[in-house]
C-alpha cells in the first residue's frame, strides 16, 4: 500500500516545504486583513501583546532551569543510554539508535532530534528506521516540557497525574508509530 | 513533582559516579544556568512575537469566531470554564495552530489558555480539571504538519520527504484520543 500517492503528499513533496512555508505568512496576512477591514487599531493591539509576553520570564526561567538540569545529568551520566541499552538487547529489530530516541522523547525534543538527525545521517534518511525515526518524532510532543512551561508560567506545584497521563499517551502514540512502520514498511 | 525530579537529579548522579562520569556531571552544574537562559530567551521572544500577532487577533474578533465554531466540543472538553468564552477561544486557537505545526505560535496562545483557566481555580497552587485535560490533548501534540521534521527531510535528501505524515498522523492522533480517555476515567469517574 502506497498512501504517498495522496494528492497532498505529492503536492509537498514536489516543492520540499513550501506548503509549510506558507501556512504562517497566510494567518498573518488574514488576520491583519480582517483587523485593517473592522478598523482595529492593529499596531497598538501588537504593542500591547508584545509586553504581555516578556512579563513570562520571570516565572518561565525557573521551572525551565530546574527541569533543565535533570534532563542534562540523565543524559550526560549515561542513565537513559543505559536503559536504551537494555531493551535493545531483548528486542532487536528495533535499532539501538531508535530506542534511545523513543526514551528521550517525553524529556528532551531537542535531544530526540538530534538522535533522529543521527539516524537520517548514519542509517539513512529513507532507511526503515529513518521513516521509523520520523513517524516517532511526529507521534507526540515534548511532555515534560509541555508541563513545565505552562504549570510553571502560572505557578502550579501540585501538578497532580497530569504528569502520568501525558507519558500514558506518549507511550501510546509511539506503540502506533512503530506498529504502522513495521505494517507499511518491512 | 518534588519527587519525580529528585530521583531523576539522584539517581543520574549515583549512576554517573559508578560510571566514572562525574566530572562531566559536575561541568553541567556550572553549565546548566546559561545553557537554560540561551533556551529561555529566544523562545520568549518568539512568544513576545506571537503574543502580538495573537492580540490582533483578539481584537479582531478571529479568535471568538473560532470559539464560536468549536464550542460544543470544548463545552464537552473542558466543562467546568464552559462559561468563559474568552479562554476557550485561546484553547481553540491552540488547538487550530498547533494542528498547522506552528508550535512557536501555538505556545503562547496556550499559555494565554492556561492564565485564564487560572483565574477560575481555586486553589492557585493545584492543577486544576481544564488544566490537566488541556495539558493532555497538548502533550499528545495532534500534528498535521510536522513542519520541523519534513524540513530535516528535505534537508537529508529524502526522496521521499513527506510519505510518513499519515502515518504520523495517526500516530499522534491515537495519542490524544487515548490520553482524554484516561484522563476522563482516571479523574471524572
Amino acid at each position: 500500500m502506497q498512501l504517498s500517492a495522496l494528492p497532498l503528499s505529492v503536492l509537498l513533496s514536489t516543492g520540499g516545504g513550501i506548503i509549510a512555508d506558507l501556512i504562517l505568512p497566510a494567518f498573518i496576512l488574514i488576520i491583519l486583513t480582517i483587523a485593517i477591514f473592522k478598523k482595529i487599531d492593529a499596531y497598538s493591539a501588537f504593542l500591547k501583546g508584545v509586553k504581555e509576553g516578556f512579563l513570562l520570564f520571570n516565572d518561565v526561567f525557573g521551572s525551565m532551569l530546574s527541569m533543565m538540569f535533570a534532563i542534562n545529568l540523565l543524559r550526560i551520566s549515561g542513565l537513559l543510554d543505559f536503559v536504551a541499552g537494555f531493551f535493545a538487547q531483548f528486542i532487536t529489530e528495533i535499532h539501538p539508535y531508535l530506542w534511545a530516541m523513543m526514551l528521550f522523547r517525553p524529556f528532551s525534543g531537542t535531544a530526540s532530534l538530534a538522535i533522529m538527525v543521527d539516524i537520517f545521517k548514519n542509517l539513512g534518511v529513507d532507511s526503515f528506521s529513518g521513516i521509523m525515526a520520523s513517524v516517532i518524532q511526529g507521534s507526540t510532543d515534548t511532555t515534560l516540557y509541555v508541563i513545565t512551561l505552562y504549570f510553571g508560567c502560572i505557578g502550579v506545584k501540585k501538578i497532580r497525574n497530569s504528569l502520568a497521563i501525558g507519558l500514558v499517551s506518549d507511550v501510546v502514540g509511539i506503540l502506533v508509530a512503530i506498529l504502522l512502520t513495521f505494517w507499511f514498511y518491512s | 513533582m518534588t519527587l519525580f525530579w529528585g530521583s531523576m537529579i539522584l539517581s543520574s548522579i549515583v549512576f554517573g559516579f559508578c560510571t566514572g562520569k562525574i566530572s562531566l556531571i559536575s561541568n553541567t552544574m556550572v553549565s546548566v544556568g546559561s545553557e537554560t537562559l540561551e533556551f529561555v530567551l529566544p523562545l520568549i521572544a518568539v512568544t513576545c512575537f506571537f503574543n502580538g500577532i495573537v492580540e490582533i487577533a483578539f481584537q479582531s474578533g478571529c479568535i471568538a469566531w473560532l470559539e464560536a465554531r468549536m464550542r460544543p466540543f470544548l463545552g464537552f472538553l473542558l466543562p467546568d470554564i464552559r462559561h468563559d468564552s474568552e479562554t476557550l477561544g485561546y484553547v481553540a486557537s491552540n488547538i487550530v495552530i498547533n494542528m498547522f505545526g506552528l508550535g512557536s505560535a501555538a505556545t503562547p496562545v496556550g499559555l494565554k489558555a492556561i492564565q485564564g483557566m487560572q483565574k477560575h481555580n481555586l486553589d492557585k497552587t493545584v492543577a486544576s480539571r481544564s488544566m490537566i485535560t488541556f495539558l493532555v490533548l497538548n502533550t499528545g501534540g495532534v500534528t498535521l504538519f510536522p513542519t520541523s521534521i519534513i524540513a530535516l527531510r528535505v534537508a537529508h535528501h529524502a526522496t521521499d520527504a513527506t510519505s510518513f505524515i499519515p502515518f504520523a498522523v495517526i500516530a499522534t492522533f491515537s495519542a490524544s484520543f487515548i490520553g482524554l480517555i484516561v484522563d476522563r476515567w482516571w479523574n471524572h469517574r
